[in-house]
């Protein structure tokens, strides 16, 4: 795709509240997650206090069951929550991807037998089969990754073969085709580009789903124990019944906004990016004001 | 029979043979011992002998076709083996789990979709307005929550704070409640569980009852009826709901699955013993058998819901079914 358009793309963006917030929210994080070992004030790992303590000055938000300090877990947890969302998203629409562009691009049989396959992984409940598969394959960093990417990409993959169906009938692929160009230089030089900011928006609202989903099997369990997550400090949270006292206030709801918040800055940023790459959307918002 | 049932049909069929198949080789292609997976921490208990008669009952010796068939005739006789965990045929356990999460899901089935459709309905009427922007700044939120997460925040609130409302369980254990009592008990157990789930699902509803509605209202029928000067109410109930309620009635059949995944974590929340929190249950001790037998319920009863819902499409607009049969 050309600068221009990228250039065109971004000031709509910037002109776009919502995504700016998004974007705001999601640096934040970013920023967080990056320097960890810096801001945190303790060991995450570390047991540094008596356990169970209220918030004081030491610990501002308090102590868990074995005395390590929640504020550093949650610090922690910012990188494995974000980066267990990131790449299982890249990996759910690179799938997506490859899918969806071999069905669209080829057409007939080819893609018939693709879609037929995205309509079978579409209608089975992902959250079960990501229960036994993990439960089978035992919880670690990469596992949860694997399930929720292999059983989230048929979505991504039907949105990304309607954008290539319309990609292939424009000109420069027919021109392209024409003179007889390879299909490996068609589809890299001329599809993939028209391609990659649906991917793109496709891949932001993967990773607040994949976020969420994390956070639900390592709430079940099936998190990496040596990589706490806010979903595995929430599992140990539940495990020791924090529910029945005050802790839930400093063990319970930070963690969930922390979530809370992350997705829905995703969300908003997924959002603009649909309404930039569909005009009529934005038209749309414009006669409802 | 129309093309598109015969191909519903296959299509069904296929994702069922899938999911058995999946569940018969997962155990079979760990690496490791599979009578880990069948006896789980008992085999360091069992004697040589023990041992050769577990793998023997289970057929495990039996060459992989042999032990696939009888896997099939097993699954739809209903005999899910034996739970070495909780020392008893995993059939019972189930019968006992089934009715919880059916009481659960079936009233958030109900009660999530009137909320939703009312919800929607209104949202859409008032389109643009500051009922509709804050409606769907409420359900936005409510989506990008994590699921338990909604339910440990009202369990803290309600039970462990104010103690209005028992913290875990679907009734009182060692009571002995009767008759009315013991329906007052399991109707404030259920309270907390419920209102989780119906947070969780009713988002799904309201989003397809306003779309639906916002495409109804823009019909020529609706101008014409305005236009002609019939009474607001009537365009509204009698002529826009009516109509907009059939995508609603597909989405009822398909958020079936999305609301017993849902009902897996907040019957885990609640310690609700629904066949949810046995699954919870079942992963926690690494009791295979268990976890698949559970997980073969949940998405059976899902994949059949959403092929009822794909079956009953034709009849709701007719012009899927025309246009492919």
């Amino acid at each position: 795709m050309d600068k221009q358009k990228w250039k065109h793309y971004l000031t709509v963006f910037t002109n776009n509240n919502l995504g700016m917030i998004g974007i705001a929210i999601l640096l934040f994080y970013i920023f967080i997650a990056l320097f960890a070992p810096l801001i945190s004030p303790y060991d995450p790992t570390a047991r540094v206090g008596a356990p169970f303590l209220s918030p004081n000055s030491n610990f501002l938000l308090g102590t868990n069951d074995v005395g390590q300090d929640i504020l550093s877990e949650l610090i922690h947890g910012t990188r494995i929550s974000i980066l267990i969302g990131i790449i299982a998203a890249f990996l759910s629409v690179a799938i997506g991807c490859l899918i969806g562009i071999i069905a669209g691009y080829y057409g007939g049989k080819i893609d018939n037998f693709l879609m037929r396959v995205v309509d079978l992984v579409l209608v089975i409940p992902f959250l079960p089969l990501m229960i036994l598969l993990a439960a089978f394959i035992g919880p670690s960093f990469w596992n949860i990754i694997f399930v929720i990417s292999v059983l989230t990409w048929a979505g991504p993959a039907r949105v990304i073969r309607s954008q290539v169906l319309t990609v292939k009938t424009k000109g420069y692929v027919e021109a392209a085709r024409s003179i007889g160009s390879k299909v490996s230089t068609i589809l890299s030089k001329h599809i993939l580009p028209g391609v990659v900011p649906i991917a793109l928006s496709q891949f932001v609202l993967a990773a607040s789903q994949a976020i969420l989903i994390e956070a639900s099997l390592s709430f079940l369990g099936l998190g990496d124990p040596f990589n706490k997550s806010w979903g595995t400090v929430l599992y140990y949270a539940q495990a020791r019944s924090a529910f029945l006292t005050d802790a839930w206030l400093w063990w319970i709801l930070p963690p969930g906004i922390l979530i809370t918040v992350l997705v829905i800055g995703f969300a908003f940023t997924g959002y603009s990016m649909e309404e930039i790459l569909d005009p009529r959307l934005r038209k749309g918002r414009k006669s409802n004001e | 029979m129309s093309k598109y049932m015969l191909q519903k049909i296959a299509q069904y069929g296929i994702v069922i043979f899938i999911i058995l198949t999946l569940n018969f080789l997962l155990p079979r292609l760990m690496p490791g011992n599979p009578l880990m997976y069948l006896a789980g921490e008992d085999v360091g208990f069992m004697t040589s002998e023990e041992k050769q008669q577990v793998l023997e009952d289970a057929g495990l010796n039996d060459p992989l076709y042999v032990q696939y068939g009888s896997y099939l005739k097993d699954m739809f006789t209903g005999n899910f083996g034996y739970s070495y965990q909780q020392k008893m045929p995993i059939i019972e356990l189930l019968s006992d789990r089934i009715p919880w999460t059916l009481l659960l899901a079936g009233l958030n089935l109900v009660i999530a979709t009137i909320l939703g459709v009312i919800f929607g309905a209104i949202s859409a009427w008032k389109r643009g307005t500051r009922t509709d922007v804050n409606m769907l700044t409420f359900f936005m939120f409510l989506s990008a929550m994590p699921s338990f997460w909604i339910g440990m925040i009202l369990v803290s609130i309600f039970a462990g704070t104010l103690g209005w409302l028992p913290v875990f369980g679907a009734e009182t254990g060692w009571s002995n409640y009767t008759g009315w009592e013991r329906v007052v008990d399991i109707t404030k157990h259920l309270i907390l569980p419920l209102v989780s789930l119906v947070l969780i699902s009713v988002t799904n509803v309201f989003m397809t009852m306003r779309y639906s509605m916002l495409n109804v209202l823009g019909e020529d029928y609706i101008k014409m009826a305005k236009a002609k000067g019939v009474k607001n109410r009537t365009i509204k109930y009698r002529h826009a709901m009516r109509n907009a309620l059939l995508p609603v009635a597909t989405v009822f059949m398909l958020s079936l699955g999305f609301m017993l995944s849902g009902a897996t974590v907040i019957e885990t929340v609640f310690a609700y013993p629904g066949v949810g929190r046995l699954m919870f249950e079942s992963v926690l001790a690494r009791d295979y058998p268990l976890i698949q037998a559970t997980f073969l319920i949940i998405t059976l009863s899902v994949i059949v819901a959403n092929f009822i819902a794909d079956l009953m499409y034709p009849f709701l607009d007719p012009k899927v079914g025309k246009s492919n049969g």
